[in-house]
C-alpha cells in the first residue's frame, strides 16, 4: 500500500459521484418521463458526468499533497469545493441553456425555478453536505486505502 | 575535557536508570488485546455534526425542489 498514492487519493476522491450519479441518471430519466414537458435532462448530466467526478478526484488529491503544509482538515478542505464547482457549474449550465436567470430567480432546466432569495440557503447547504460527506465518506476511504 | 565530560555524563546516566533484566518482557501477550481495541474502535459523530445534518434534512425536507440543484452541482 505503499505505491502510487496519487492515484489511490484520486480514485477515493471519486467515489461517491460514480456512486451518485447512476441514482441521479435514473431519478432524472424517471422524473422526465413523468412530466408533461420534459426538460434537457441529456444537456444537464454533461457537467456532473464529466466535471464533478473529475474535480472530487482533484481535489482529494490536491489535499493528499498540500495537508502536510497547510494542516487543514479533510471536511474543511471538501467544503471549500463548492466555492469552485458553483461557478463553473452556473456558468457551464448557462451556457448549455439549462440554467435561465430572470428579475426574481433563476429557472434550473425549464421547470425549477429558485428565489436569488434561496441561493445563500441551497450554497450553505452544499457547504454543509461537503463538509459531512467529505469528513466521513472520503476521509474514511482514506484511512482504507492508506493515504491518511 | 570533553572525553572526560562524555564520560562522565555516561556513568551519571548508567547509573541513574536501572538495569533492564533479562526478563523484562510484558506478564501476558498484548497482540490480542490492541487487536480486539481496534476492532472495536467506532467512529465518535460529534454533536456538531449531527446538528448540521439535520439542519441539511430539515432544508431538504423543506424545500425538495432544490434537490435537483444540489444534485447537479454535486
Amino acid at each position: 500500500m505503499s505505491t502510487h498514492p496519487h492515484l489511490r487519493a484520486y480514485i477515493a476522491g471519486l467515489f461517491i459521484p460514480s456512486l451518485v450519479l447512476p441514482v441521479m441518471l435514473f431519478g432524472g430519466f424517471l422524473v422526465r418521463s413523468m412530466l408533461q414537458d420534459p426538460f434537457p435532462f441529456e444537456r444537464g448530466l454533461i457537467f456532473p458526468l464529466a466535471f464533478v467526478p473529475l474535480l472530487w478526484g482533484l481535489w482529494n488529491l490536491l489535499w493528499l499533497c498540500t495537508h502536510e503544509r497547510t494542516r487543514l482538515p479533510i471536511s474543511l478542505h471538501g467544503a471549500l469545493l463548492p466555492l469552485l464547482l458553483l461557478p463553473m457549474g452556473t456558468c457551464v449550465a448557462t451556457w448549455l441553456g439549462i440554467l435561465s436567470l430572470g428579475n426574481t430567480g433563476a429557472t434550473w432546466f425549464h421547470n425549477v425555478f429558485v428565489p436569488y432569495a434561496w441561493i445563500a440557503p441551497c450554497y450553505c447547504a452544499a457547504i454543509v453536505g461537503y463538509y459531512l460527506i467529505w469528513k466521513y465518506v472520503v476521509g474514511f476511504l482514506n484511512r482504507v486505502l492508506g493515504i491518511a | 575535557m570533553k572525553e572526560r565530560d562524555e564520560e562522565r555524563i555516561t556513568k551519571l546516566l548508567q547509573s541513574a536508570l536501572p538495569p533492564v533484566s533479562a526478563d523484562a518482557e510484558p506478564g501476558r501477550d498484548l497482540w490480542p488485546a490492541l487487536l480486539r481495541r481496534l476492532d472495536a474502535k467506532t467512529v465518535a459523530v460529534p454533536w456538531f455534526d449531527w446538528a448540521l445534518g439535520g439542519a441539511l434534512m430539515v432544508f431538504l425536507a423543506l424545500t425538495p425542489s432544490t434537490i435537483p440543484l444540489l444534485l447537479y452541482y454535486l
